[in-house]
C-alpha cells in the first residue's frame, strides 16, 4: 500500500487562481519524498491538503490508506505534521508542548510524560525542555516542532520547509534526524526550496512549478535526464583561437557563459588529463578548468526555464532566468 | 469513563491549561479585562445614580441595579478576548497544530469556551467586590448562584460568537466586531433601567432581545427576591444561544479544516 | 517660518491621509460612542423627569455633546497611538534627523487628530438631525459645535501625543483607552452636575471637560451664551497648553536620551 497516493489534486482560490493545478503522485511506505520548488509554486498548499488543513477543490488523495476528505480523522491519527516557520506558543515550555501534543493524540498522561522525555533527549533539548519556547533559537524551535510531530509515532511525517532560514549547522542536525527516522521506517514527505536538501535527503524528488509537477524521479535519474557532466574552462586573456576546435574533439560544445567555455564530457573527470594535454599542444593556456556534474538546478532550468535558488522573491515565469540560461 | 471520552476530557483540560498560561505567565494580562467593566460600573453608577429617584425602580441603590450588568459585560469581554486569542493563534499558524490532530472539533471548541467560562469569574468577582465596597446589596446564596450561572453563560455565548468570527475572518482586526456585538447584546436590554422606564426604540428592542431575560435573572438577587419564573427563561436563552452560536463556530472550524 | 508651515502641512496631509485610508481606525471612534449614545439616550431617557434636570426636549439632545466629546477623546487617544507607531517604526527618527523644527512632528500628527475630530462632529450632527434633534441656534450653532469639537480633539490630541513621545510604545498609549471613560464619567458630558453622585459631582465641577461639554451642548439646548462659550474655550486652551508643555518635555527627554 502506498503511503501517499494523489490523483489530479487541485486547489483553486477565489478569482479562479489554481494554486495547485492537478498533481499526481505516489509515495511508497518507507520513502523520503521531496517536493522541490520556489515560493508560491504550490508546495504548502499541497501539504495543507494532504494534512487535512485545506479542502481540495478537485481530485483525490489518500494518506496512510485513508481518503483526506472522507476520513480526515483517520488521516490525522496516522500523520505527524511540522509546518512552515514552526509556529509554537512562546508561553509554553518545550516539555509542555510535547505533552499537550501527546494529549491531542489520546496518549495517556504517564506515557506522554515518558515520550516527552525520550523525544527531548532525541532532539537534544533536555536542558532547554523546561524553558519557555519564547527563549528558543530558530533551530531549537524546529527541533522541538519535529519532536512534537513524532509523539504518536506517526507512519507518515509531513515537513513543510523544515530548514528554511536555519544556519548550516542546525540544518545538518535536522537532516540527520530525518534520515534516522526514515531508517526506523517512517515515510517522510518534505517540501523544500533548497536543492541540496532534496539531493541529500530524498529517495525521490518531485519538482513543482506553478502548481504542477514538471519532473519526478530519483535525484540521479533526474540529473541524468538533463545531460552528461560538462567541462567548464576559463582561458587566459585573448586565448580563444583554435580552442573550440580542440575542445570539440572531446565532446559537444555548449553555449559559453560569462567567458566560460563549456563542453559536454561523457567521461566526466577522466577527460581532464587528455583535454589539458591537447590544449597544451595547441599552445593554449588554461586559467581554470572544472568538471561539473549536472545538478537539480540544471533539471529545474531544463524543466521550467529558470533557476530555483536566488530566484525566490520573483514569481515563477519572470524573465531573470532566461537571461542567464540563454 | 469511556476511553474516548477520557481522551476528549484530557484534551479539553490541556486546552484550558494552555489558555491559563496567558494569565499566569504574562504579568498584568488580567488587568484590561477587569478594568473595563469596573470603570463602567463605577462611572455609570456615579452618573446615573439618581435615576433610582424615578418611580419604577425596586431598589434605591443604582449600584445594586448596575452591578449584575457590569458582571455580564465583563464576561462578554472575556469571551470576546478568547476569540481574539483564537484569531491570533490562527494568524500565527498555532491553531494548525490542533486542527491537524485527531481531536474531535467539538472538543477543540469546548476547550476554548470552557477557558472563557472559567476566566469570566475574574472580572465578575472583581466588579462584585468593588460593588459591595461602594454599598451594593449583598444577594443571598441563591441569587448569587443565579448571577454567576448567568455570567458563565454569557462568557460561553460570547466565546462561541467570537470563535465564529475568528474562524471566519482569521484576523485579530475582527476584534471590534466580536466586542461591539457582545456589548450591544448586553446593553440593548434593561441594563440602564427597568423595562417600564425605557423610552423610544430601546423599549421595543429590550422587550424582544432575548438577553434581557439574562440581565433580569442575574439582577434578581441584587434588587429583590429570586424566583424560578424569573430564572428559567434566562437559562433557556443561554442554552438556545449557546446551541446556535456553538453550531456556527463548529461549522466555521469544519470550514477551516473540515 | 514659511518652510515650517510647508513641513507641517506635508506631515499633516500624511496623517490625515493615513486616518482616512484606514477605516478600521476611525470606525471604533464612531461606533462605540454611537452605540452608547443610542442606548443611554433611550435607557436613561426618563432622566429628564428628574427634579433639577435642565429643561431639554429629550435626553438625546442633552447627550449629543457628550457623544461628540467621547469621540474627540478617542480621536486624541488614537492619534497618540499613530504617533507611537511612527516612533516604533523609526519614522519619527527620520523626521528628527531632518532639518525641520521639532514641533512640526507633533503639529503634523495633530492635524490628523483634528480632522478626525471634525469628522466625528459632523457624524453626530447628522445622527442628531436624523433623530429629530433641533439645534436652537440653527446653522451657526451647528458650525460652532463642529469648530469646538475639532479644537477639543486637537487639545486632547496633545495629551495623546505627549504620552506617545514619553513612552514610545503604541500598546502603552492604547492602554490608556479606559482613562477616556474615567474622564467622561467624571464630567457633565452625560449628566448635569447637580444630579451626579458624589464624588463625581465635585470632580465634575472642576473637570475642564465639563466646561467644554457645556459649551458644545449650549447651541443645542438653549440660546447662545458667551459665558459658556468662553469657559469652553478656556477649557480647551488649558488642556491644550498642558498637553503641549508635556509634549515639549517628553520630546526634550527623548532627544537627550537618544
Amino acid at each position: 500500500m502506498p503511503a501517499i497516493e494523489v490523483s489530479n489534486l487541485q486547489r483553486a482560490f477565489s478569482a479562479g487562481v489554481l494554486a495547485v493545478a492537478g498533481i499526481d503522485l505516489r509515495v511508497d511506505a518507507g520513502e523520503i519524498y521531496a517536493f522541490l520548488g520556489p515560493n508560491g509554486a504550490g508546495k504548502t498548499t499541497t501539504v495543507r491538503m494532504l494534512t487535512t488543513l485545506l479542502r481540495p477543490t478537485g481530485g483525490s488523495a489518500t494518506v496512510a490508506g485513508h481518503d483526506v476528505v472522507a476520513e480526515p480523522a483517520a488521516v490525522r491519527a496516522a500523520i505527524g505534521v511540522a509546518l512552515q516557520e514552526a509556529a509554537l506558543d512562546p508561553l509554553m515550555t518545550g516539555r509542555e508542548l510535547i505533552r499537550m501534543q501527546a494529549t491531542l493524540h489520546g496518549i495517556p498522561r504517564a506515557e506522554g510524560q515518558r515520550r516527552a522525555d525520550d523525544l527531548l533527549r532525541r532532539v537534544g533539548l533536555v536542558e532547554a525542555g523546561d524553558r519557555r519556547v519564547g527563549t528558543y533559537s530558530g533551530g531549537m524551535k524546529r527541533r522541538l516542532d519535529l519532536a512534537s510531530a513524532l509523539v504518536h509515532e506517526p507512519r507518515v511525517l509531513f515537513l513543510d520547509e523544515p530548514t528554511t532560514g536555519l544556519d548550516p549547522v542546525s540544518r545538518k542536525s535536522i537532516w540527520e534526524e530525518v534520515e534516522a527516522l526514515n531508517r526506523e521506517g517512517t515515510t517522510v514527505f518534505l517540501t523544500t526550496q533548497y536543492l541540496e536538501e532534496a539531493d541529500q535527503l530524498a529517495d525521490r524528488v518531485g519538482i513543482i512549478s506553478a502548481g504542477r509537477i514538471v519532473a519526478e524521479g530519483t535525484p540521479a535519474a533526474l540529473k541524468a535526464e538533463v545531460g552528461k557532466p560538462r567541462m567548464e574552462l576559463v582561458l587566459a586573456a585573448g586565448e580563444r583561437g583554435d580552442c573550440v576546435e580542440v575542445l570539440s574533439r572531446f565532446g559537444d560544445p555548449l553555449p559559453p557563459r560569462d567567458g566560460t567555455l563549456m563542453i559536454e564530457v561523457a567521461a566526466g573527470s577522466a577527460a581532464i588529463a587528455p583535454v589539458v594535454r591537447a590544449l597544451d599542444e595547441a599552445g593554449i593556456t588554461v586559467e581554470s578548468l572544472d568538471v561539473v556534474e549536472p545538478t537539480l538546478d540544471d533539471v529545474f532550468v531544463a524543466k521550467t526555464g529558470h533557476h530555483l535558488e536566488g530566484d525566490e522573491a520573483s514569481e515563477p515565469g519572470t524573465g531573470e532566468a532566461e537571461a542567464v540560461s540563454g | 469513563m469511556d476511553i474516548a471520552l477520557a481522551t476528549d476530557w484530557a484534551t479539553i483540560r490541556a486546552l484550558v491549561r494552555r489558555s491559563a498560561n496567558e494569565l499566569i505567565r504574562v504579568p498584568g494580562a488580567a488587568v484590561p479585562g477587569v478594568l473595563a467593566p469596573t470603570i463602567f460600573f463605577l462611572g455609570l453608577t456615579a452618573v446615573f445614580g439618581n435615576l433610582t429617584l424615578l418611580p419604577g425602580f425596586t431598589t434605591g441603590s443604582y449600584a445594586s441595579f448596575m452591578v449584575p450588568v457590569s458582571m455580564l459585560q465583563g464576561a462578554g469581554f472575556t469571551g470576546a478576548a478568547m476569540g481574539v486569542n483564537l484569531a491570533r493563534d490562527i494568524e500565527l499558524g498555532l491553531f494548525d497544530r490542533f486542527l491537524a490532530s485527531p481531536a474531535p472539533r467539538w472538543v477543540l471548541l469546548t476547550g476554548l469556551v470552557l477557558s472563557a467560562a472559567i476566566r469570566s469569574f475574574i472580572p465578575a468577582t472583581f466588579v462584585f467586590l468593588i460593588a459591595l465596597a461602594v454599598g451594593a446589596h449583598l444577594p443571598g446564596p441563591g441569587g448569587l448562584i443565579v448571577t454567576y450561572l448567568c455570567v458563565v453563560g454569557t462568557a460561553t455565548i460570547a466565546a462561541c460568537w467570537s470563535a465564529t468570527i475568528a474562524l471566519r475572518f482569521k484576523t485579530q482586526s475582527a476584534a471590534p466586531l466580536m466586542q461591539t456585538v457582545m456589548l450591544a447584546l448586553v446593553l440593548c436590554t434593561t441594563a440602564y433601567a427597568p423595562q417600564e422606564l425605557l423610552t423610544g426604540w430601546l423599549a421595543t428592542a429590550a422587550e424582544y432581545n432575548p438577553f434581557t431575560q439574562v440581565v433580569d435573572a442575574a439582577r434578581q438577587g441584587f434588587v429583590g427576591g429570586v424566583t424560578w419564573e424569573g430564572t428559567w427563561p434566562a437559562f433557556a436563552v443561554i442554552a438556545a444561544l449557546t446551541a446556535l452560536l456553538g453550531a456556527l463556530a463548529l461549522r466555521g472550524m469544519r470550514r477551516t479544516a473540515y | 517660518m514659511k518652510g515650517s508651515v510647508a513641513v507641517v502641512a506635508e506631515l499633516g496631509r500624511r496623517s490625515i491621509r493615513q486616518t482616512f485610508r484606514r477605516p478600521q481606525l476611525i470606525a471604533p471612534l464612531l461606533v462605540i460612542p454611537t452605540l452608547l449614545l443610542a442606548v443611554q439616550a433611550a435607557g436613561a431617557g426618563r432622566a429628564i423627569d428628574l427634579p433639577g434636570f435642565p429643561p431639554v426636549e429629550s435626553f438625546f439632545d442633552f447627550l449629543l455633546a457628550g457623544a461628540m466629546l467621547q469621540s474627540a477623546l478617542l480621536a486624541g487617544n488614537s492619534g497618540g497611538i499613530a504617533l507611537a507607531i511612527d516612533i516604533e517604526m523609526g519614522f519619527t527618527d527620520r523626521l528628527l534627523a531632518a532639518p525641520i523644527p521639532r514641533f512640526a512632528i507633533v503639529a503634523g500628527r495633530l492635524a490628523g487628530t483634528a480632522a478626525m475630530g471634525a469628522v466625528t462632529a459632523v457624524w453626530f450632527l447628522a445622527i442628531g438631525l436624523i433623530f429629530g434633534v433641533r439645534i436652537e441656534e440653527g446653522l451657526l450653532g451647528a458650525l460652532l459645535m463642529i469648530a469646538l469639537v475639532t479644537l477639543a480633539a486637537l487639545s486632547f490630541g496633545t495629551l495623546g501625543a505627549a504620552l506617545a513621545l514619553r513612552s514610545g510604545s503604541a500598546s502603552v498609549v492604547q492602554g490608556t483607552f479606559p482613562l477616556v471613560f474615567v474622564i467622561l464619567f467624571l464630567s457633565t458630558a452625560f449628566f448635569p452636575a447637580d444630579l451626579l453622585l458624589e464624588p463625581a459631582r465635585t470632580i465634575a465641577r472642576f473637570n475642564p471637560l465639563s466646561f467644554i461639554a457645556e459649551a458644545v451642548r449650549d447651541p443645542v439646548i438653549s440660546v447662545f451664551s458667551a459665558r459658556e462659550l468662553l469657559e469652553g474655550l478656556a477649557g480647551i486652551v488649558l488642556v491644550g497648553a498642558a498637553g503641549l508643555a508635556l509634549c515639549s518635555l517628553a520630546l526634550r527627554r527623548r532627544l537627550r536620551l537618544g
